[in-house]
């Protein structure tokens, strides 16, 4: 009997700490502190590691920050990546849509497409010395080439995934070529689009920070190998951080905007 | 009219033979779309318009290629990249796959690990260079950390959606019948993740191939993208286009093989993972 009012109780007190305690929400937070302590642990424990900045070093390191050269480096990057990114949709864009909706464009431009694709964008850096003089142009054709093909790519798939029951309906709306287009065709393919361009963000950064690598002109990739050659590491590790805040910026961004043009479905 | 009728009975449909295949529409596109290309290239060359002029013919490509194949150099890169690529993007599927099994089966798991890995995934692989080349002993691991990061977040996500994905209904009734979390885990969760899985696979393999170029490119010795970039510093313009096709033709070689081996493993893989899996390479 008295088992019994035990479970009864100890249930009562579940209750109560799940109606007062996000117990997932804890366990996320325990996540980052969890990561934090093990990685000090590990620098602190193993001899191996020892060169690695502990959370504290890279803390630390925070305040002594040349914020202006950060902030200049940091907008070198988002240039360099939001032009390439614009320059990819406004011409990637078109040609989506054009490989999408006509039989005869996809025949024409999709097997030249395949040939390129495979070629890793990186590989071209040798290549675009050639044709473009200045660093900053060559940076953005590369940024640029990176996100031209998810967005060709997601806005052909996209626009020949529409259901087609849709343009039939509004056929028999009697909605002409360019209504069906932009009323129908469009809309529905925005979802596919929008996972396009965020994936084109996403190489756009992995590129800018290649290209700054290897290019000594600025850049938070440059700010990294710049710390890396004079052994800063508590600064190569905030420098990461940085980029990786960067590109989450971007990538929210595109889910904010993506947002906006789904309105009838909250995917992102 | 009757004999029409009767031409429309005697229609009966027939597999498509060579010869129609060959002249169909696409084929025909598709080939003048191809040749279009190195048309353009090669008269772009020819009349030297802006800056082709240091840009070398299809011609001049094809001769250097089939020399620079035939020396064991080409086959030393080869072998060095296509190793790289394998170990880091081996290593990924290694850690990877067990890593989102769990995080898509288990909320408590998922609770505790997916919040640092979401904050660690909008780093470029790239910028873990500097880190890769002090904490791992030896180059070769430090080139192949790259495609190592490269891979391992798609392949991650795809597991967890693969997961996540699973109908509610198949664990129901697993627990209905009986059956241990263990026979849930091999029963249930790794077959209904496998389609998933196996275009997370190929998509991490295209992405570990960038990876290991950039790797080589800035710490290398040895291997294709490093090539390139001795051949830029060197002026050597049809090498730079050479590596470029070659890179080009082993990376999607390898998708190509990862994708036969998978839908080969894999007889129940549905066609709602290729849908998922174009939006995510494409």
């Amino acid at each position: 009997m008295s088992d019994h009012t035990a479970t009864i109780e100890s249930q009562f007190w579940r209750q109560i700490s799940r109606t007062f305690v996000n117990w997932s929400l804890f366990r996320q937070i325990m996540s980052f502190v969890l990561f934090l302590v093990l990685w000090s642990a590990i620098v602190v424990a193993v001899d191996y590691f020892q060169q690695i900045p502990t959370p504290k070093a890279v803390f630390m390191a925070l305040f002594e920050t040349p914020f202006k050269v950060v902030l200049v480096n940091m907008l070198k990057s988002f240039i360099r990546v939001l032009a390439g990114f614009f320059l990819g949709i406004l011409i990637g864009f078109p040609i989506g849509v054009a490989i999408g909706y006509s039989k005869v464009a996809k025949g024409l431009i999709f097997p030249a497409f395949e040939m390129v694709r495979p070629i890793p964008p990186i590989a071209w850096i040798p290549a675009t010395v050639l044709f473009f003089v200045h660093i900053e142009s060559q940076i953005i054709f590369l940024t640029f080439y990176g996100a031209f093909f998810p967005v060709v790519y997601n806005t052909m798939g996209g626009i020949s995934e529409v259901d087609i029951r849709l343009p039939r309906a509004a056929m028999s709306f009697g909605l002409n070529k360019r209504q069906m287009l932009w009323k129908v065709i469009l809309p529905a393919a925005m979802p596919q689009i929008f996972t396009g361009m965020k994936l084109a963000m996403g190489i756009t950064w992995i590129l800018v920070v290649a290209a700054e690598m290897m290019a000594n002109k600025g850049g938070m990739g440059y700010y990294v190998w710049y710390n890396h050659t004079v052994m800063d590491y508590p600064h190569v590790v905030l420098g990461m951080g940085i980029i990786g805040l960067c590109g989450a910026i971007c990538s929210i961004g595109i889910a904010w905007v993506g947002n906006y043009f789904t309105r009838w479905q909250r995917i992102f | 009219m009757s004999n029409a009728n009767e031409e429309a009975l005697d229609f009966v449909w027939q597999p498509p033979t060579i010869k129609s295949k060959i002249f169909s529409q696409t084929t025909i596109l598709g080939t003048t779309s191809v040749l279009l290309v190195f048309i353009a290239w090669g008269l772009l060359v020819h009349f030297e318009v802006y800056r082709f002029v240091l840009f070398p013919s299809p011609a001049e490509v094809l001769e250097e290629g089939i020399a620079w194949v035939s020396t064991h150099v080409f086959w030393m890169d080869a072998g060095a990249t296509t190793l790289r690529v394998l170990g880091g993007v081996l290593a990924a599927y290694i850690i990877a796959i067990p890593l989102g099994l769990m995080i898509g089966w288990k909320k408590i798991f998922s609770d505790l690990t997916f919040p640092t890995l979401e904050l660690l995934r909008p780093i470029p692989a790239p910028a873990y260079l500097p880190l890769a080349i002090l904490l791992l002993p030896w180059q070769e691991a430090s080139v192949a950390f790259i495609p190592f990061i490269d891979a391992f977040f798609p392949v991650l996500l795809n597991t967890i959606v693969g997961v996540k994905m699973i109908d509610r209904d198949y664990f129901r009734a697993a627990r209905c019948l009986g059956s241990s979390p263990k026979q849930i885990f091999w029963h249930v969760v790794l077959p209904g993740a496998l389609p998933s899985i196996s275009s997370g696979c190929a998509i991490g393999m295209g992405i570990g191939w960038m990876g290991a170029v950039v790797g080589e490119m800035i710490t290398g010795k040895w291997g294709l993208g490093y090539r390139i970039w001795e051949a830029y510093i060197l002026i050597q313009y049809p090498l730079i286009v050479n590596g470029m096709i070659a890179i080009g033709i082993l990376g999607f070689g390898s998708s190509v093989l990862i994708r036969y081996l998978t839908v080969r493993l894999i007889p129940w893989r549905r066609s709602i993972t290729d849908s998922l899996e174009e939006s995510i390479t494409k």
